[in-house]
């Protein structure tokens, strides 16, 4: 089968093995369209998109600004309605799930948190836990347990009695993340979570990230505009413009040079390291 | 770690129960009129065993048809009140808010004041009559929710900043139309009026307005206090909410209306008593924290608490004269309030 | 768990049943609160019906030995009726005559003590219209207590509801002594201002803002009793007027009610020198009348008032007779 190169369905066809029923999440030539108001003709922020991610896998969605990235996540959190095609989580679509029952398996980390009332960190984590249960409901050990793994896995438990507006960025997302760890998801949502850190704590994140995604065989969608860093902790990379989709594969075959350079309109070059991964460098104007 | 149990809601609970029931015997003490506390006692134990009828004495009279009606009455409008604000603070995201900051105290004025316009050009039954000014605040109450409501969505759905700036609109809107229906108010009612807008507990209720009140705060709290855990999630950010499995739209609007109820109901009896429902939440935040499971009943003994005590000062401070308890809460409200501001601001 | 945990638990266990419990309990109790005074229980006394100037029924007993007057004017009555033995409470503002400043104060007219008023233990309060709130009404009906309440609106109106309340109060004789007196009065002062045009006067409430009085109110009506005529065509009771239209108008006189006459004078002199109040006639040529507050009640008073206003603003008329 030859499809052309560069399209989306040349992923499936290359690779056979992919194609089994360990798919987790399967978005299906998902379409987003809104109206600003009723008069004026509908704005496609996101055209059909299609791509799969199995359970221990890191899928980036990559892209320059306004390029449907959140749109991608807010579709498939369920915020937003398709106009076209599906999201399935385990074959059911998501936007059809009840709240609660979508958040037992849909986690989101976000960047900031915007605390109305000061809160404990160990309070913050154990919201966490909100999904499971009846709706009022007073936390059990079985909660607190798990809270405490979530904050032990992001290395955090240190800061488990300490205010949330006390700690610094780095701490406060592994925090956030801890939070989504408490649901106990299959799917981990990613909006951007590096955004506000200094690289070392990018690093720590993201690596902390890959780790327990392998451990505990969590389905991770995440959306970022870092180049290297999706390069270096992706498994999958769906390269996006202006809410179209125009690349899907590893990080290794969506980063060439041509394409990159269209997308992020601007000088670079591509380089294809030892251990797989590509590695991206902006060139100054004069080179 | 240490999550909030349903056991410590009910210890803490308890003992603010035990506070309000030492509140309510002072003030049960205080008054014109003196009374000792042996008498009192028995007085108290009497209505309790329900021998009310067999007491005799004229200060258990007194005891009896005048002041425990009058601090049931301060219980439940000070307990409304508390709730509502803690609720409405939740709900629009804004630890500014306060019970009357969507309007309902104002709408509930302009009912009561066109029924007391409207009154002497009717012939009423004396039990419709009792009734009547309640009755036009509680409509008047009614119509400022939905027209806030219906002015403050955004999108077909309710928005806490939509609604927030709808509630200002309106409130201000039905201000203004008071201080034009007073001008119109035969001059003997517009006394009354003043009395109202400052908030009074002076004027005992017709029975089914007691029902009323009492049944309508249980329901009102009970609705509220199952969002609860909900509205510990709504205080992280609505989006975080949404994504924990809250569905905020359904939350905001079952508190708003129940919040909105409780306001309505205080006021249409009481007038609008001010600061209890700003302060109350907060002082119970830095005593409880900010879970809304334990702070939800907390305010409600606390605003219970606080309109009893204010009552009591108007009560007694200017004896045999009586201050408006709006005009105490402000008195001592307001300063207390510029404390929390700038304890919270350092 | 160890048996020292399984014991604490219980202990903790214990302890905040025992809280739920008293929580519990005191929710029942304050669920049973009453919220509402019962209707005391009227005791075995004959009751007779009477319509009140409100259109109220009010039962009263037979005998009224206990009495309480929560408006000035009305104290003024029960006194002028010789009934103030019986007057076993009134407001601060009671003033008038002196010794009504010793009888029990319950408070204000318009925030009287209930329990004051209760531990009195009246046969009737007395109420008017325009000072006392319906609210106060309500409450004293609901603890029992029977209100009566008068509403004058004209001169000849407190005069027959004078007579009224003293049959109510059964006093009958001493109303028609005492209506028989004010009419006398009365009628003599027309005599004197029978042919005398009326002056035109503007009836001053307040300065600042001006405020005047309404066509329909009480005052009013005692204007055209002294010879007077209020220059202000209002609907309201207390109208709020521009100080340029009264200046238009130029009334003769202007009139004050207060109890301090030097006062008046003062704040007048004061008036003076005014922009827009300067340029009124009745400033610069100092006629001004001022009645004592006698003409703010509905009582035994109002001829006083009248008489009082008439000499000023109609010097030559009693001059004669003086």
């Amino acid at each position: 089968m030859s499809a052309p190169r560069g399209s989306v369905v040349e992923r499936g066809a290359q690779d056979g093995s992919r194609m089994n029923a360990d798919v987790r999440l399967s978005v299906e030539q998902v379409s987003y369209a809104y109206s600003p108001n009723p008069s004026q003709a509908p704005i496609f922020t996101l055209e059909a998109t299609s791509f799969q991610v199995r359970p221990g896998e890191i899928v980036a969605v990559l892209g320059p600004n306004a390029s449907g990235k959140s749109t991608v996540l807010r579709l498939i959190v369920g915020a937003l309605q398709p106009l076209s095609g599906r999201i399935l989580l385990n074959g059911a679509e998501t936007h059809l799930m009840e709240a609660r029952a979508r958040a037992q398996k849909i986690a989101m980390v976000q960047q900031e948190s915007q605390l109305l009332f000061p809160a404990k960190v160990w309070e913050f984590v154990l919201q966490g836990r909100h999904p499971h249960g009846k709706s009022l409901r007073f936390e059990n050990s079985d909660d607190v347990t798990i809270a405490t793994n979530a904050l032990r896995q992001v290395g955090a438990d240190h800061l488990s009695d300490r205010w949330m507006d006390e700690i610094s960025g780095g701490e406060k997302q592994r925090v956030i993340l801890a939070r989504a760890l408490a649901q106990q998801p299959v799917l981990l949502l990613l909006d951007e979570p590096t955004l506000h850190l200094d690289i070392g704590a990018q690093v720590d994140f993201l690596h902390t990230l890959k780790k327990l995604t392998a451990v505990n065989r969590y389905a991770v969608v995440i959306v970022t505009h870092e180049l290297n860093l999706a390069g270096e902790y992706a498994d999958q990379v769906v390269l996006m413009q202006k809410g179209k989709c125009l690349r899907v594969g590893t990080p290794a075959s969506v980063y060439q040079r041509d394409l990159l350079e269209q997308v992020f309109q601007t000088r670079l070059t591509v380089e294809q390291r030892v251990n797989g991964r590509p590695k991206v460098s902006v060139l100054e104007s004069s080179e | 770690m240490q999550p909030l149990t349903l056991s410590k809601v009910a210890v803490r609970c308890g003992i603010l129960a035990l506070v309000l029931f030492v509140v309510v015997v002072i003030a049960l003490k205080f008054g014109a009129v003196p009374i000792s506390l042996y008498g009192l006692a028995k007085d108290l134990i009497g209505v309790l065993i329900g021998h009310s009828s067999n007491i005799s004495s004229e200060y258990g009279m007194i005891i009896r048809e005048i002041r425990l009606p009058r601090i049931a009455l301060g219980i439940f409008v000070g307990a409304s009140l508390s709730v509502a604000g803690t609720s409405f603070q939740a709900v629009l995201r804004n630890p500014l808010a306060d019970p009357y900051v969507l309007g309902v105290s104002f709408g509930a004025a302009v009912g009561s004041v066109l029924a007391l316009i409207i009154e002497p050009h009717l012939t009423l039954r004396p039990e419709i009559a009792a009734v009547f000014t309640p009755l036009g605040g509680f409509i008047g109450a009614t119509l400022t929710i939905a027209a806030v409501y219906l002015l403050g969505r955004y999108h077909g759905d309710i928005d806490s900043k939509t609604l927030l700036l709808s509630g200002v609109i309106v409130g201000s809107f039905f201000s203004a139309m008071i201080l034009l229906l007073i001008t119109m108010l035969p001059s003997s009612s517009t006394r009354g009026v003043a009395y109202w807008l400052m908030g009074d507990l002076s004027t005992p209720m017709p029975p089914i307005l007691g029902w009323v009140l009492r049944t309508g705060f249980f329901a009102g709290f009970a609705l509220i206090y199952l969002t609860a855990s909900d509205l510990n999630l709504l205080l992280a950010g609505e989006k975080e909410a949404m994504h924990l499995g809250v569905d905020v739209k359904k939350v905001q609007l079952v508190v708003y209306l129940a919040a909105s109820a409780l306001t309505g109901l205080a006021v249409s009896v009481s007038g609008s008593i001010g600061y209890v429902g700003l302060i109350v939440p907060h002082l119970m935040r830095m005593i409880f924290g900010t879970d809304y499971r334990m702070l939800l009943p907390a305010s409600a003994f606390g605003g219970a608490i606080a309109v009893v005590i204010a009552d009591t000062m108007a009560r007694t401070v200017a004896a045999p004269s009586e201050l408006a308890v709006g005009a105490v809460t402000a008195i001592v409200g307001a300063p207390l309030f510029i404390y929390l501001l700038r304890r919270r601001l350092a | 768990m160890g048996q020292k945990e399984l014991k604490r638990a219980r202990g903790k266990f214990g302890v905040s049943a025992g809280m739920s419990a008293t929580a519990f309990l005191l929710l029942l109790i304050t669920m049973a609160l009453p919220l509402q005074a019962r209707n005391q229980k009227t005791s075995a006394t004959t009751l007779r019906e009477v319509t009140d100037e409100t259109g109220r029924v009010v039962k009263l007993p037979a005998q009224i030995g206990r009495i309480v007057s929560l408006a000035p004017s009305l104290t003024e009555t029960v006194y002028a009726l010789g009934l103030q033995d019986k007057l076993v409470g009134d407001t601060e503002y009671c003033d008038y005559p002196a010794d009504a400043t010793k009888k029990h104060k319950v408070g204000g007219a318009i925030n009287p003590n209930m329990e004051e008023i209760a531990l009195l233990k009246p046969d009737v309060v007395l109420v008017v219209k325009s000072l006392n709130r319906l609210e106060t009404v309500r409450a004293l009906e609901q603890l029992g207590i029977p209100v009566y309440s008068a509403d004058p609106h004209s001169v000849i109106g407190v005069i027959e509801s004078m007579k009224r309340l003293a049959e109510v109060l059964g006093a009958g004789p001493a109303g028609v002594e005492l209506e028989q007196k004010l009419r006398d009065r009365l009628t003599a002062i027309q005599a004197k201002l029978k042919d005398v045009p009326p002056k035109r006067v503007f009836f001053v409430v307040w300065t600042a803002p001006l405020q005047s009085i309404g066509k329909k109110t009480f005052i009013a009506d005692l204007l055209t009793y002294s010879g007077a005529t209020s220059v202000v065509e209002s609907q309201q009771d207390w109208p709020k007027y521009s100080l340029e239209e009264a200046v238009r108008l130029q009334p003769e006189y202007l009139v004050f009610a207060s109890s301090h006459s030097e006062n008046v004078r003062n704040d007048v002199e004061a008036l003076a020198v005014k922009p827009g109040w300067s340029a009124m006639e009745a400033i610069q040529k100092r006629k001004i009348a001022v009645v004592s507050d006698a003409i703010n009640r509905p009582g035994p008073r109002i001829v006083d008032a009248v008489e009082e206003l008439s000499r000023q603003i109609h010097p030559e008329v009693f001059a004669e007779k003086n």
